[in-house]
């Protein structure tokens, strides 16, 4: 049940200005700690601010939904929702210059067809990128213990799919809207962007279902409202009431004000990561290739090269996947 | 089993279906005729090993791995010496270390390591421990006596039982006899009608048997045996301490956070199920019922729709 969740005790925030204060202290602190050998001007030409990160991570939220949707076998809803909810808590605590987006977001999803029990192989899963697969499936699997710590190990979603059903079920049996499965193109259009929102770290699931059904009532010329406030409402009283209408508004807002980052200004910021990401996270980079040799030599255990990876920075020394080597 | 063999005259099992495999301690096996020709005297060498061997050691090989019968023998042999109990050691620890220097030893001996070394430290531990050694055995003797005194009254007990039941047997017989004949007497002298004479003697039987009846129990309570009863009756079950009745307390439903969902009743009763697939007949078998994704799928719609941030 969500009330008594971990996602609502620690993954619901209040507002967005709480998400936008835990962004900014991750970039400030990796720049603190990569940057003192850069002087005070520089550093702002050479890291990326919390607002370029922030569209990077829009634009990987869009490759996410992409990627899922390619995905073959096709994936379930809320496989992709999941996805989602793993993307945005990763990077409220972690950086986009520490972890790159393109590796958090692969082991995002494959977490998430694990946890919402859609069972891919790795082999089946790295068939569906681009690329070497190998080392594909190599970050994954080091990532993914790393994934879910960061996670602190909360790896039940709630997400709006099934509250959106309950509502449908509700609708049917106690208004009078003429076929209400309508709606249903409308709420899917709707949950797809909401994913590309900060609006599953800010609100219930079933709030946000319900702004979807509202939402596509709208489209649909209807009107729901009377359910939502004789129904839904009628024992809950006038202040309970008031915060749903301010909480659905908010969706919907979020909703419409949802665009895909320009092109150009994502390739700049891009091509600045390249320069300014930490390169002990980097699988290409030489100081990292280095390291995996030391790590190597440490233990005598004969293994190859990439498989073994350092995810160190955070207090992590070593997360090491034992399914990796 | 059939390919059992004797090693020296090669008869096997099949063969010879009766024959017997015998082993002394030193474990290499001989069938039982050859053990006949060879320990002629009363004491000969092994011909596997030159060990020397009295007849009288022989015994009928149990196992099919003769090793085994040999560990047994050496085992006899170590546990006659090293016969401390648990109760001569302080600590648990001691105990078990000690028990582990029984293994070794027996193990030496049997697969033949370091036997010289070994046998010198079985004459040191006897020398050692001498009063231990024969106060134990002393123990164990009054122990098995005690137990052979046991079985002795068992024994008494069950002659007992048997003596009455044949005295019973024998009683009821004579009784019946006699019965017959006082039928018969009844029926030469009296002078009433036949039929009576014989419906009262029926009627006097089935009242005896009656009588007898509630002394049958008597009866097999005494023939079970003192020890028996004892045994059994002695493990009673034990008293179960009762506390308060246990009392069913329905689990608390933490907030939802939004409104009530309706109960399965109410799902049934108010039509949702018409917009909830109907569950097939194989899965009514596994016990999956329609109301319950149903009720998840309203629970979950309502759940939260409170929540502030």
């Amino acid at each position: 049940m969500f009330s008594t969740s971990s996602q609502r005790k620690f993954w619901t925030f209040s507002d967005e200005g709480e998400l936008a204060i835990l962004r900014e202290k991750h970039n400030l602190n990796y720049i603190a700690k990569h940057g003192t050998h850069i002087d005070e001007y520089q550093r702002y030409n050479f890291f990326l601010s919390p607002d370029e990160e922030r569209l990077l991570l829009k634009q990987y939220e869009l490759h996410l939904k992409e990627f899922c949707k390619r995905f073959s076998p096709p994936m379930p809803k809320g496989v992709v929702g999941t996805a989602f909810h793993y993307f945005k808590r990763f990077y409220l605590y972690n950086s986009t210059m520490d972890y790159h987006p393109k590796e958090i977001l692969a082991t995002c999803v494959y977490l998430a067809c694990k946890v919402e029990e859609f069972n891919v192989s790795i082999g089946q899963f790295v068939a569906n990128i681009k690329g070497d697969r190998d080392k594909a499936s190599d970050i994954i699997l080091n990532n993914e213990l790393l994934l879910m710590q960061q996670l602190n190990y909360h790896l039940t979603i709630h997400n709006p799919f099934r509250p959106v059903e309950g509502f449908l079920i509700e609708i049917k049996t106690r208004c009078s809207l003429a076929n209400p499965e309508r709606l249903r193109g409308g709420i899917d259009e709707f949950l797809e962007k909401v994913f590309l929102t900060d609006a599953c770290l800010l609100y219930a699931p079933s709030q946000i279902a319900l702004a979807a059904v509202l939402h596509a009532a709208s489209k649909e010329q209807e009107n729901l409202d009377s359910y939502v406030t004789d129904m839904l409402f009628r024992e809950a009283g006038q202040d309970k009431l008031a915060v749903l209408i301010e909480a659905v508004r908010k969706i919907r807002s979020l909703v419409k004000m949802v665009e895909s980052p320009a092109r150009e200004k994502v390739r700049l910021i891009e091509k600045k990561l390249d320069r300014c990401r930490n390169q002990e996270n980097n699988p290409d980079s030489e100081i990292y290739k280095r390291r995996m040799r030391e790590l190597l030599d440490e233990d005598d255990i004969p293994h190859t090269g990439s498989s073994r990876m350092s995810l160190d920075t955070s207090g992590v020394t070593q997360v090491l996947s034992p399914s990796a080597s | 089993m059939d390919d059992q063999a004797c090693p020296r005259c090669k008869t096997t099992k099949y063969r010879n279906p009766s024959l017997k495999l015998m082993v002394n301690v030193c474990g290499h096996a001989l069938c039982e005729s050859c053990v006949d020709l060879l320990f002629l005297k009363g004491s000969g060498s092994c011909p596997d090993c030159n060990v020397p061997l009295r007849r009288s050691n022989f015994r009928v090989q149990l196992f099919e791995d003769p090793m085994v019968e040999k560990e047994i023998d050496i085992r006899k042999r170590v546990l006659k010496d090293y016969n401390k109990k648990e109760e001569d050691f302080a600590t648990l620890r001691e105990y078990n270390d000690y028990l582990e220097e029984i293994e070794t030893i027996v193990y030496n001996l049997t697969n033949n390591i370091d036997i010289v070394g070994t046998n010198k430290r079985i004459e040191q531990y006897k020398k050692d421990n001498k009063d231990i050694i024969m106060k134990n055995k002393v123990k164990i003797g009054r122990e098995e006596v005690e137990l052979e005194e046991i079985l002795e009254i068992e024994k008494q007990m069950e002659e007992l039982r048997r003596a009455e039941i044949t005295r019973l047997e024998q009683e009821a017989k004579k009784q019946k006899i006699r019965e017959k004949e006082a039928l018969i007497d009844e029926l030469m002298f009296a002078e009433g009608d036949a039929k009576d004479i014989l419906n009262t003697f029926a009627q006097n039987k089935a009242s005896k048997q009656e009588e007898l009846v509630p002394v049958v129990p008597k009866v097999t309570q005494f023939s079970t045996g003192v020890k028996f009863t004892r045994v059994s009756t002695q493990p009673t079950l034990p008293l179960i301490e009762e506390g308060p009745l246990y009392k069913y307390e329905p689990l608390a439903v933490p907030d939802r956070c939004g409104p009530d969902p309706p109960s399965i009743e109410d799902i049934v009763a108010c039509g949702y199920l018409k917009h909830v697939r109907a569950e097939t007949e194989t899965e009514k078998a596994g016990g999956y019922k329609s109301t319950l994704p149903c009720l998840r799928a309203l629970q979950d719609a309502l759940t939260g729709l409170y929540h502030a941030s």
